[in-house]
């Protein structure tokens, strides 16, 4: 079959690959409909998650059709049209109990790379290198899911696939940073990216009752479609001074909620992030924290910050006194998305919740390489490119 | 020694690089970058409970032990008892005489199968995995080793 595969920093091919097998008593094989690039991707490709192996298949958003099932698959069959959550997560373990799905104890084949870098664990997602479980991803034809009566979802009829598709990662990880941040109605909530985990982010914000939400970003296409399909505000940080515009927006405050949703390849704007750039090259970091650090200092006293960007190690200059001495509350997660699935896909069907702006770019899987290059260099105003095996 | 032989050592020692890696990544002791299990000497590394916890009522794993750890025999202690709160169980083993780091990564190894056949009913696999042309570089051939050796690595 046909797979979208890491060959080098900097470079997806397009393999002919094996087809995937039925490994264990509860996988099943999908036949993927509709895979998305994330951009948390972009640290696998740019290398700065040193893990992936030339050949690795990519991809952890999609959705698809059961062609094959495990003889423990209970609640799937054959033909059924369902979105996956991208972390593998079994269902029975404390943490899954508890619905942290990403934290699974039993997900992740590989537990000793990643218990070496961070202490323990989390869960094993799709495509996302060996140090995340050695799963192939989803930017195939084929591809196997285990534990698939807790990590797969029907899709109701009447949600497009393109709408369902992003209640994979984009929405769900969006929803969980407002929710477990504690986003509550009255609050202003500010939203660091506009990319799809960010939009979604503020959408959930509202949806909740956040009476103000703010989205920053720096590119046009992305800010336009906040105010247009979001209905929050949109903010260029290049053009004003964010810690200023977010004081003067909320009575000298700060924000009641922020959210980052960029990660370890922030860009920033003037001396801070020039160090960032010049620390994170010469390897004296391993993560650019830049838009973290902002919404450390640009949060309200007594405030709380959700980190839903990817980050792989460690930062430098990061604001613990401002975290510890305005009283922040400071969480983050990989998301538990089969905690939110299904509430997202009855908001959809209610048209509640769109997420189809966001595939800027529908392409066929031959064209991968194409779609991670405009996706990673944001041209043409590709937002999310959409990938149909 | 024949060119393709050498490649072939070349790429051995590379993956062998990777694991050895893996393990010493176990020990540095830089705040946030890794915790060390297997700092200790050797003695009192083979002496020490490794453990984990299991989502289920305790006497399950006392009247019977999971066949991963059954399968060491009277080498280990196996000890268990109830996890605080609504933990589960604590599965804790250790080997009686001295050991090997090698034994140590596969009692590892064995705990994590053990949760796993007890909570899941079946032990989690990942190979054979679709995947296309593995370049053979030294870069890949060391993480060939890191994968290798994970199943048996961590702080555990």
């Amino acid at each position: 079959m046909k797979a979208a595969t890491w060959t080098g920093v900097n470079e997806v091919s397009v393999e002919e690959v094996p087809e995937p097998q039925l490994l264990n008593d509860h996988d099943v094989i999908l036949k993927i409909t509709q895979s998305v690039t994330c951009g948390s991707d972009l640290h696998l490709l740019g290398g700065y998650i040193p893990f992936m192996r030339a050949g690795d298949v990519l991809g952890h958003e999609f959705i698809g059709e059961v062609v094959e099932a495990g003889p423990a698959v209970r609640d799937r069959k054959v033909g059924d049209r369902v979105v996956v959550a991208p972390f593998a997560a079994c269902g029975n373990c404390w943490y899954c109990e508890q619905e942290q799905y990403s934290l699974c104890d039993n997900g992740n084949a590989n537990p000793g790379i990643t218990e070496g870098l961070w202490g323990q664990s989390p869960g094993g997602c799709f495509g996302y290198s060996h140090a995340m479980g050695g799963y192939a991803g989803s930017h195939a034809e084929y591809m196997r899911v285990p534990y698939a009566d807790v990590g797969t979802f029907v899709v109701p009829e009447g949600v497009s696939d393109t709408r369902a598709l992003f209640a994979s990662d984009a929405a769900s990880t969006g929803w969980m940073g407002a929710d477990l941040a504690g986003t509550k109605p009255g609050d202003v909530v500010a939203v660091w990216g506009a990319g799809g985990v960010g939009q979604m982010a503020a959408r959930a914000a509202m949806l909740l009752g956040a009476e103000q939400v703010v989205v920053l970003d720096r590119v046009p296409e992305r800010l336009q479609q906040v105010r247009e399909h979001v209905g929050a505000e949109a903010v260029d940080y290049t053009t004003t001074d964010v810690l200023a515009e977010l004081r003067e927006r909320t009575g000298g405050r700060g924000p009641d909620v922020c959210i980052e949703a960029v990660g370890m390849e922030a860009h920033g704007t003037g001396v801070a992030g020039a160090y960032d750039q010049v620390k994170q090259q010469l390897r004296l970091q391993t993560d650019r924290p830049t838009a973290l650090r902002e919404a450390i200092l640009a949060c309200r006293k007594g405030g709380s910050v959700f980190s839903l960007g990817v980050f792989a190690a460690m930062v430098d200059k990061f604001p613990m006194g401002a975290l510890m001495n305005k009283g922040l509350t400071f969480r983050g997660a990989q998301v538990h998305a089969q905690r939110y699935i299904p509430e997202l896909l009855e908001r959809m069907a209610r048209d509640e919740l769109v997420t189809e702006h966001l595939a800027t770019h529908v392409l066929p899987l031959s064209e991968a390489p194409r779609g991670y290059q405009m996706f990673k260099d944001k041209t043409d105003g590709c937002v999310r490119a959409v990938f149909q095996p | 020694m024949p060119l393709p032989k050498i490649v072939a050592r070349a790429a051995g020692l590379a993956s062998e690089a990777g694991g050895t890696a893996l393990k010493q990544l176990q020990h540095v002791r830089i705040p946030g970058v890794g915790q060390a299990s297997v700092t200790d000497d050797p003695r009192t590394s083979a002496r020490r409970w490794r453990a984990v916890t299991v989502l289920t009522d305790p006497d399950q794993l006392r009247t019977a032990t999971p066949a991963p750890l059954a399968a060491f025999g009277d080498r280990l202690e196996v000890r268990v008892s109830q996890a605080p709160g609504d933990r589960g169980a604590e599965l804790a083993a250790r080997f009686r005489g001295p050991v090997t780091e090698e034994e140590i990564g596969e009692l590892r190894s064995a705990l994590r199968e053990a949760k796993q056949l007890v909570e899941v009913g079946e032990v989690l696999r990942n190979e054979p995995q679709p995947h296309g042309h593995r370049k053979q570089t030294p870069q890949g051939k060391v993480l060939d080793g890191v994968i290798a050796q994970a199943p048996k690595e961590g702080v555990l």
